[in-house]
């Protein structure tokens, strides 16, 4: 008997709509699935194609507003017509959920044994009847998922961010459930706690024979975990299949797209070259005549410390750093969360201050009086990781890109100055987005904004933390394009920071590779990715999840 | 800049504050108990601004007055008289037009003072936010009825004396509400992105933090209006108005200094009681379908 079973479920929301009264919002439409003991599922989609949604509902979790037709079988009842006592009963017993962002899932105030000692005590107090038998229980978890037992009597914020996830999945496991649904359970995550992470996970399946439905926007990480891999768009199911043939033959164009936006470090199609946008420069392009060679230095780091003062200790975020940058040279800083790269990019940005050493703009050194940085501005430019926040919600386009030239008062027809940049930042016609305000557009229409907001001031040189670590697989590989035809048009250039080694695959010319605020490598992107010197940088690489990876995991599993 | 890009770019502005308001206005009047106290109070102020042309100022002299002193309502007069023999009516009436205007005023002197101190208080650092986090304290400490007391003792008596009393002691909740406020629109990445163009202190909260924390301070006010309508009337009531000027405040005082509570006149003491209440519980409506419109998780509850 299979363990999940999906019977042409649809799921629509009821939404209050101002103009025509109630709106029906579908979800998910008319989906069909099974899924066998043991196995295990890859949900993969943009956002909004109603993976979470899907998932959601064997629980019955959703949102009052959500209407469920068909049926969904766990084991052999209908989750859809439960009542509600059998309901509560099956939640965690049978079927258990890791949810997305462990970071606001985990009760900040209690410790993270009680938390998990509480589905427990909801759910098995039959097994478990005294708090110590409870609590032996939890230490079982916790070696389970790879923690150190003494990590049960800590607060979550005194927990890293794949140590909180664990934790979340060691409290799904408490109940002994036959089905794990982990809804985008690496997202949040750096590279190597993402691969601890779905190590862990792939360890439970393997050893306890649980099935796991797994969402994921990015192909790469289900290929790794999942044997099978649906792809939804728009609330339907359009390609299913193992995952090795999905991951390498995609046959929907929708599937090749999420495909293609997660690059294979090392083949030469994807260097400097993402769909609809294929550099001079790039190993698959037409020799041309027009390489930009990278010229001066423009930005140069010297020596650069940067501490903070935590409870009494001094901590070190960027430590001796030095770096030049020369313009139209695209530079990438990767390394995990926590190893100083944002701090870094804030010191060169002049919000922070440096403890010693200096950033030295055109060879001279940066001051900290407002108006040489106000001057300093001009020419060095952020972009920020998430383009829904760094917008004013209240201004419209044309007031935040206006807002940069409004400042430095900038010579010239301001609002030929807003098109110019908006049109540069490929949002064409630029008049259609003047009055538009930050909600009406998409994720990738906002960074597009944000970046027409930097290029108002006609910078020489862009940082960017984490462009596109907040946008779906295929607004990232238009954002990156973006970045890459202002190096080559404009001769722009720019330090992006990354987590996602792809990236710097795609489109930079050098990688610097960051460990606790001290750089371990740094050379060109062939010579670093390719034959990485510093075991740092081969742990990194390591740990991407590649159609190779699991090409071989699938070899080893038959 | 061309004149065709002001143009343009005003009338864009103007488009979508016209449709905001279209929208607060729906939002707003979902709200039943706001419309209502929106709708008693646009009659009170109507009433404040026309007295003059409904009753002259000369029916309230006591010199040419012809009523008995403490009269029983009657057809001539409504709601009675007072112990000169005025209309009880008419004082009401031309009381709501100093109880209304120190009301608003002292609302407007406290939320200018509380929105700019709120805002320094959340946008600065260091030893500058430390002063003036103290200020705040000291005003949210100090029994705000007695220090009122003693300016309006120190200032000379009248309208303006209580409108400055009230406004100073009544602005520090208003700062601290600002100031957490300013924190939360000081944590978002616009201004960070701000900070990157190149914004100085000034651009940050007149741009971005003032526009934010606007809405939260209209709603508020709205709830200060009446609980300042009280703070006149209680300082009325102790004397410390101006007693040639007829107020909601010095009615009850002079019910009570005559005697009118103890002699069963109640004709003379219920009306402002009354009317104060009921302005006071208006705006409070009102003020708080505001607060529902700013604040959308509030809707329904």
């Amino acid at each position: 008997m299979p363990r999940l079973v999906f019977d042409d479920v649809r799921i629509s929301y009821t939404t209050r709509d101002d103009a025509a009264g109630r709106g029906l919002v579908t979800a998910v439409d008319g989906v069909s699935l099974v899924l066998e003991p043991g196995s295990t599922l890859g949900l993969a989609g943009e956002s909004g194609c109603g993976k979470s949604t899907l998932a959601l509902s064997v629980l019955r979790l959703l949102p009052a507003n959500a209407t469920v037709t068909g049926q969904i079988l766990l084991g052999d009842d209908d989750v859809t017509t439960m009542s509600f006592g059998r309901l509560r009963a099956v939640r965690w017993t049978e079927a258990a959920v890791v949810f997305q962002g462990a970071m606001h899932s985990l009760n900040p105030v209690q410790k993270v044994s009680d938390q998990i000692e509480e589905a427990l005590k909801l759910h098995s107090l039959a097994s478990y009847p005294d708090r110590a038998a409870r609590l032996k229980r939890v230490r079982e978890l916790l070696t389970l998922v790879d923690l150190p037992v003494v990590k049960a009597s800590s607060y979550p914020h005194e927990l890293s961010g794949g140590q909180k996830q664990r934790i979340m999945i060691a409290m799904a496991l408490a109940c002994d459930p036959e089905l794990i649904i982990a809804d985008e359970p690496t997202t949040a995550l750096d590279v190597i706690v993402q691969a601890q992470v779905l190590d862990v996970l792939t360890g439970l399946v393997r050893d306890r024979g649980l099935s796991l439905i797994m969402i994921s926007h990015d192909l790469s990480v289900l290929a790794a975990t999942c044997e099978r891999i649906c792809v939804m768009q728009a609330g339907r199911i359009v390609e299913e299949g193992p995952s090795l043939r999905v991951m390498t033959a995609p046959e929907h164009p929708h599937t090749r797209a999420l495909a293609a936006a997660f690059p294979l470090i090392g083949d030469p199609a994807s260097r400097r070259s993402l769909p609809g946008y294929t550099a001079p420069d790039a190993p698959t392009a037409a020799p041309s005549e027009t390489v930009t060679e990278p010229g001066d230095v423009v930005l140069e780091v010297r020596d650069l410390s940067v501490e903070f003062a935590s409870r009494g200790q001094r901590v070190k975020a960027v430590d001796h750093v030095n770096l030049a940058f020369r313009q139209g040279e695209i530079v990438a800083l990767v390394g995990q969360s926590g190893s100083g790269k944002t701090t870094l990019a804030r010191t060169i940005l002049g919000l922070e201050e440096p403890t010693s050493g200096a950033v030295l703009y055109e060879g001279a050194p940066l001051s900290h009086r407002r108006k040489a940085l106000k001057e300093y501005r001009r020419h060095v430019q952020f972009v920020l990781q998430d383009p829904t926040a760094s917008l004013n919600p209240k201004h419209t386009v044309y007031e935040a890109v206006a807002e940069g030239p409004r400042l430095h008062k900038l010579p010239g027809n301001e609002r030929d100055i807003v098109a110019t940049a908006l049109e540069q930042a490929e949002l064409t016609p630029p008049e259609k987005y003047f009055n538009a305000i930050p909600q009406e557009l998409s994720g990738g229409q906002r960074q597009r904004v944000v970046i027409a907001g930097a290029l108002a001031l006609s910078p020489t040189f862009l940082v960017a933390d984490e462009p596109v670590a907040s946008l779906d697989a295929s607004v990232r590989g238009e954002i990156l394009a973006l970045l890459l035809r202002l190096k080559n048009e404009l001769g722009l250039g720019a330090l992006v920071i990354t987590h996602d080694l792809g990236l710097a695959w795609n489109i930079a010319d050098r990688v610097v590779v960051m460990k606790q605020g001290e750089i371990v490598e740094q050379g060109s992107v062939e010579e670093v990715l390719l034959n990485p010197q510093h075991e740092y940088t081969r742990k990194l690489l390591s740990v991407v999840p590649s159609a190779q990876a699991a090409s071989g995991q699938d070899f080893v599993g038959a | 800049m061309t004149a065709v890009t002001v143009r343009s770019k005003r009338s864009i502005a103007a488009a979508r504050r016209r449709d905001r308001a279209v929208e607060v206005w729906r939002e707003f009047a979902r709200n039943r108990g706001g419309l209502v106290g929106l709708a008693i109070l646009l009659v009170v102020i109507l009433l404040a601004i026309c007295a003059p042309l409904i009753a002259p100022a000369t029916l309230l002299d006591v010199t040419k007055v012809d009523g008995l002193p403490n009269q029983a309502p009657t057809w001539q007069y409504p709601l009675g008289t007072d112990p000169a023999g005025r209309s009880v009516l008419l004082l009401l009436l031309w009381g709501s037009r100093i109880s209304l205007l120190v009301g608003f005023s002292a609302t407007i002197v406290s939320m200018v003072i509380g929105t700019l101190v709120g805002m320094s208080a959340g946008h600065f650092r260091g030893v500058g936010q430390a002063i003036i986090l103290r200020v705040i304290d000291f005003f949210l400490v100090v029994p705000s009825l007695v220090l009122a007391i003693v300016l309006s003792t120190v200032l000379s008596r009248g309208a303006i004396t209580i409108i400055i009393a009230i406004g100073l002691t009544s602005w520090a909740g208003t700062a601290r509400l600002v100031r957490s406020q300013t924190l939360t629109i000081e944590s978002r990445p616009y201004i960070e992105r701000s900070w990157a163009l190149g914004a100085g202190n000034a651009h940050i909260l007149g741009k971005h933090v003032l526009p934010a924390v606007l809405p939260l301070v209209l709603a508020h006010t709205t709830l200060t209006v009446g609980s300042a309508i009280i703070a006149e009337s209680t300082l009325s009531f102790l004397g410390l108005g101006d007693p040639t000027t007829v107020s909601w405040g010095t009615m009850l005082k002079s019910a009570l200094d005559t005697g009118a509570a103890t002699a069963g006149f109640w004709w003379y003491v219920l009306p402002p009681g009354i009317a104060i209440v009921l302005v006071v519980l208006c705006f409070t409506l009102v003020g708080r379908a505001f607060e529902a419109v700013i604040n959308p998780t509030l809707r329904g509850r």
